[in-house]
């Protein structure tokens, strides 16, 4: 497909979030948010569920320049479902001029896209409901103080899974793959994005543009207050996360996926988890060997299938390669 | 289509949909309102309805979407029951907040556990803290009559919040009775268009829904949905003027039933209501002085109105079809509430608490109240009086030993 | 001070005696809570009642936050808000000028503002209303620690003030507290260190408080005929809020460098970087929160950064 978005230059000037958010600087959420909102223009209701970004609009202030709508934890699939259906039938029924269509969007942290929303979630896709569903995902409940979610990974420390003696390596689940469990659900459009990653951004929105139905994003958030990292590396963590393979950028189109940026050679995940606190005890006092070992396996053997299907060449982090053929 | 027909409960609540011309109606099915939005999804894919009916996956998704499609400007219907209304129960405050007029019907079931069918009040009653106003049904024409009434209040400029009106499942929904409808022009002359003055649109952008932190602006914004469901009770009389003038029935927050003379009154609402009238006409017919208020508008609550009804009479009662565990009777603590700083309130005020769970209340024992009402010594003040009679015990002994559950109660 | 007296067996006689209230003000993220409760836990060690407690809301990191320690050595009948606090701690000076914190707010007549300042001033200045007290205690935990991090050195401060705690009372506080936070045993060491330099640090100053504050009542009716909605209709208007006293570096772009590349616009979370008609980034620092983002995402190293400091009335 012919895109607009080839370079930064081509990066859209309309602004729709004006300073002075409550968001924690250096939030990654409000930088996808941002960019997200310039690719899709100004003709917006953005419909939320309890998540930092709620707190976005605290009275009687907004940065939005659009319109926004908070709904509960559960259900902010069902809150685009009541305005989308209430614009069509009012169209169709001459009850409201076309011109004052909106666009709807849903927007979420994980806990309610991976939680407490995923039957809402569901439901929406599953009814072809013509949306836009953004989920920044800080794998945690960030707004209660950085909570276990179903998006938490492997090894992450949150406040409900405290790395203790007992339990060295942290949470010992694995994140929950939305991804996947969307798919299934076949959506016309599906991506994973990252905010270091503008122009893949861009041109997965414009993209998803182009269908009626579901268009779902999920969008890694570096969050330095769950974290545990220098706000001012935010993009640098988001850009770690890709590199490492740790977060592939991805889309589907009716379930077909491609993988949109394919590192050359995957850097270690150590890199990536060395710089967050929220990782800080696979490393200190002693290090959990194990426990790297597993994360970065779970990566290497993720890229191995893409390379697989997608016959892409993917090279394996030296340290790992030469390990094994020890 | 006669103008009259024979139509459940639950038909009735339908055709008030229809005739409301309303444009969305989120649904989920729950038994025993499930046929309503059966009959209705029948009428609009055979073309003679026109509006989107959406089955969402929970009828808290559908209490949400409903809420959000009302500030997107379409007029709202949608119903549920017991289980279903507890299930979506964080919306309905969320609703009122929005200030988004709908309607909701109930179809009252007991709550679980034990899990059954049939109806009492506590799934409706659990609401009366939200904001919705609440318009309960004694008859299934009552039922078409306050849907068309609930959204003419509801969307009324000086109120903006949603209603519940609620029948009972089964002795309404399922039972069949004639019902009288509205032609197009009434209903056009009774009900004007809905607009919401701040929908969602293009042009003009609005934010819903923020948070606020203070408890001054969170209380200065409850207070005034209080003001404006307090308000209700006036934009009521107001609607049901013009619906008399246009249908010639009159309906009421709180109806009398041969009340001008009582002493002994019951206080009752809901279906149950007609059995009760019949009790008191055989009461009348013996010379006793019996009379009843049924209460029909829950919230805003009509404690003027029920004071008005039930000073300077000697002994009232007061029939609940739920509990308040630890307590007793919901509507009898309100009504003494009312009473509370009236002069001559009657001397007995009497807790009845009956028909839990759809349990049959028969003529006799209304009857068996009222005779109490000429005795309270018989019962202690303010404790609830449980009506259950000896055969139905036996019946629980007998099924309790076949559950091989030993002893006698 | 025996407890029993306090609480007698019996609970029946209840004495109420002075009570020192002291109002800690911060931002998100600098351990106000923490402060709070390093200066409740000290009080309690010294043998009085103590009560300490913060206020959640919206915020985050970077947003004006308070928390409250209330000192007695009898029953506190009091709870929540502190209105007419003894003891201002101003663990951010930006916030003076906030006029969603105002923290000097209700500060008795004779009562202390301790602020934590980079400004030169006179350490220990008395007016007629109340006595300033300035320390640079963020300078202090740069040096020692590395991080602007102040909860236990303000606590330390407003301890001193107090003219009840001594130091070894603030040190076993800070210890037990950080240790329950789960800092590691390292930074609770240097946490030690940067406490007692400024405890030592802070002015001697007894308070002396006569007055039993009382504010006056007016209770308003609420009727009105209005149905009010919670919709905000004035979009974009949280600019208004000036998030720029947030920060604690500022960035500043150097034009000579600078390509217009667009790069820090692109990544800046909170649109404080705008653009002038050639493409130029001109940095909003009303609101510009100070993530750095900027700084580190710039390929051209254009743009750099200081140490906040902003004048207050
Ligand atoms: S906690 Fe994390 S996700 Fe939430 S506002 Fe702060 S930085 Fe953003
Ligand atoms: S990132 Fe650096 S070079 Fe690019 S516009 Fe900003 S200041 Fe200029
Ligand atoms: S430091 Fe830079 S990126 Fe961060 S808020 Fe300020 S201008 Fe934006």
């Amino acid at each position: 497909m012919e895109t607009r978005f080839k370079t930064l230059r081509e990066f859209p000037l309309d602004e729709y979030l004006s300073p002075g958010a409550t968001m924690c600087a250096g939030c990654g959420g409000m930088i996808v948010l941002r960019i997200f909102h310039k690719a899709l223009g100004g003709n917006v209701v953005i419909v939320n569920a309890a998540g930092c970004l709620t707190l976005l609009q605290v009275y009687p202030y907004t940065p939005l320049k659009s319109s926004w709508m908070y709904t509960a934890f559960a259900s902010a699939p069902a809150g685009a479902q009541g305005i989308r259906d209430a614009l069509d039938i009012l169209m169709e029924k001459g009850k409201l001029p076309q011109g004052e269509d909106l666009k709807v969007v849903v927007l979420t942290g994980d806990g309610a896209a991976y939680d407490i929303g995923l039957q809402s979630s569901s439901g929406a896709i599953e009814r072809g409901l013509d949306f836009y569903y953004l989920v920044y995902d800080n794998e945690a409940y960030g707004n209660t103080g950085f909570q276990r979610s179903g998006a938490t990974p492997f090894g992450s420390s949150t406040t409900t899974t405290p790395p203790t003696n007992l339990n060295p390596a942290g949470y010992s689940g694995m994140k929950k793959d939305l991804f996947e469990i969307w798919r299934s659900h076949n959506p016309p459009y599906l991506a994973t994005i990252a905010p270091s990653h503008v122009v893949d951004m861009l041109r997965k929105i414009e993209t998803a543009s182009g269908f009626r139905g579901p268009k779902l994003f999920i969008s890694l958030s570096p969050c330095p207050t769950g974290w545990g990292f220098d706000p001012s590396e935010t993009i640098k963590l988001s850009r770690l996360a890709v590199e490492c393979g740790v977060w592939p950028l991805k889309e589907a189109v009716y379930g077909k996926v491609r993988h949109t940026v394919v590192p050359k050679v995957l850097k270690p995940v150590e890199e990536y988890l060395r710089r967050q606190n929220r990782y800080a005890h696979l490393f200190t006092p002693t290090r959990q060997e194990e426990a790297i070992n597993f994360i970065q396996e779970k990566v290497n053997e993720y890229w191995l299938k893409v390379s697989a299907t997608e016959g892409h060449e993917v090279i394996k982090p030296i340290n790992l390669a030469e390990k094994q053929t020890e | 289509m006669r103008d009259v027909e024979m139509m459940t409960g639950n038909t009735a609540a339908a055709w008030a949909a229809r005739l409301a011309d309303v444009d969305y109606i989120p649904a989920y099915p729950i038994t025993p309102q499930t046929e309503i939005i059966e009959t209705l999804a029948k009428w609009i894919n055979e073309g003679v309805m026109k509006a989107k009916l959406v089955q969402l996956e929970s009828e808290h998704s559908m209490l949400t979407a409903a809420g959000t499609a009302s500030l997107a400007g379409a007029r709202v219907f949608t119903s549920t029951s017991s289980q279903g209304l507890l299930y979506g129960f964080e919306m309905l405050y969320n609703i009122a907040g929005w200030r988004a007029p709908m309607v909701l019907v109930n179809v009252s079931r007991a709550v679980a556990a034990p899990i059954t069918l049939e109806p009492d009040h506590n799934d409706v009653l659990s609401a009366r803290d939200s904001g919705f106003m609440q318009f309960h049904a004694e008859r299934c024409q009552d039922v078409l009559d306050l849907v068309l009434m609930a959204y003419r209040v509801s969307e009324d400029r000086r109120v903006m919040l949603p209603s519940i009106v609620n029948m009972d499942g089964f002795y309404l929904s399922f039972t069949r009775e004639p019902v009288g409808l509205l032609d197009k022009e009434e209903v056009a002359e009774f009900l004007p268009p809905y607009s919401h003055p701040q929908a969602f649109k293009a042009r003009r952008h609005v934010v819903k829904g923020p948070a606020v932190i203070g408890g001054h602006l969170y209380t200065f914004f409850k207070h005034n949905i209080h003001e404006s469901i307090t308000r209700a009770a006036q934009v009521f009389d107001e609607a049901a003027e013009k619906f008399q003038s246009i249908t010639g029935r009159k309906l009421e927050a709180v109806e009398g039933f041969l009340l001008d003379d009582a002493e002994y009154v019951l206080v009752i609402t809901n279906s149950f209501t007609t059995t009760a009238k019949r009790a008191v006409v055989k009461l009348r017919e013996k010379g006793v002085p019996a009379g009843l208020a049924k209460v029909v508008m829950l919230r805003p609550f009509p404690a003027k109105i029920i004071v008005e009804k039930l000073k300077n009479r000697k002994a009232v009662a007061v029939f609940d079809q739920n509990i308040s565990q630890g307590f007793g009777g919901i509507i009898y603590s309100e009504t003494a509430a009312a009473l509370y700083h009236v002069k001559n309130r009657p001397e007995t005020l009497l807790s009845v608490v009956g028909g839990l769970g759809g349990k049959f209340t028969t003529l006799e024992e209304f009857e068996y109240v009222f005779s109490l009402l000429a005795n309270p010594d018989k019962v202690g003040a303010g404790k609830p009086l449980f009506l259950f009679r000896k055969d139905e015990l036996r019946d629980v002994e007998r099924a309790m030993k076949l559950a091989g559950v030993e002893g006698e109660m | 001070m025996n407890l029993k007296s306090i609480y007698p067996p019996h609970g029946i006689r209840i004495y109420w005696g002075p009570m020192l209230r002291i109002r800690f003000h911060g931002r998100g993220g600098q351990g106000v809570k923490t402060s709070s409760r390093i200066l409740g836990r000290a009080a309690f060690l010294a043998g009085f009642l103590a009560q300490d407690s913060p206020i959640y809301g919206a915020e985050r990191r970077g947003a004006p936050v308070v928390a409250f320690t209330r000192i007695s050595d009898s029953v506190i009948l009091e709870r929540g808000f502190i209105f007419n606090p003894h003891i201002v701690v101003v663990m951010d000076e930006s916030l003076i000028g906030d006029w969603l914190a105002r923290p000097l707010e209700g500060l008795l007549r004779g009562g202390v503002a301790l602020i934590n300042t980079a400004q030169a001033g006179a350490p220990l200045e008395v007016s007629d209303s109340h006595v300033v007290v300035r320390l640079n205690i963020t300078d202090e935990a740069l040096k020692i620690i590395g991080r602007p991090v102040i909860s236990a050195p303000a606590a330390a401060s407003a301890a001193k003030i107090t003219g009840l705690i001594r130091k070894k009372q603030v040190l076993e506080a800070t210890v037990e507290e950080l240790t329950e936070l789960g800092l590691a045993e390292e930074t609770v060491e240097k946490n030690l260190r940067l406490v007692s330099e400024v405890y030592d640090m802070t002015p001697h100053h007894s308070i002396k408080i006569n007055e039993e504050p009382s504010r006056s009542l007016e209770v308003v009716d609420l009727r009105s005929d209005r149905v009010v909605f919670s919709d905000i209709l004035e979009v974009g208007n949280a600019y208004l809020r000036k998030t720029g006293n947030w920060r604690v570096f500022t960035p500043v772009v150097d034009y000579g460098r600078c390509t217009g590349c667009m790069v820090c616009y692109v990544y800046c979370p909170d649109s404080a970087v705008k653009l002038d008609p050639d493409k130029k980034p001109v940095i909003d620092y009303e609101n510009c929160k100070g993530c750095l983002i900027c700084v580190l995402e710039c390929p051209m190293r254009a743009i750099t950064f200081v140490r906040e400091a902003k004048a207050y009335a």
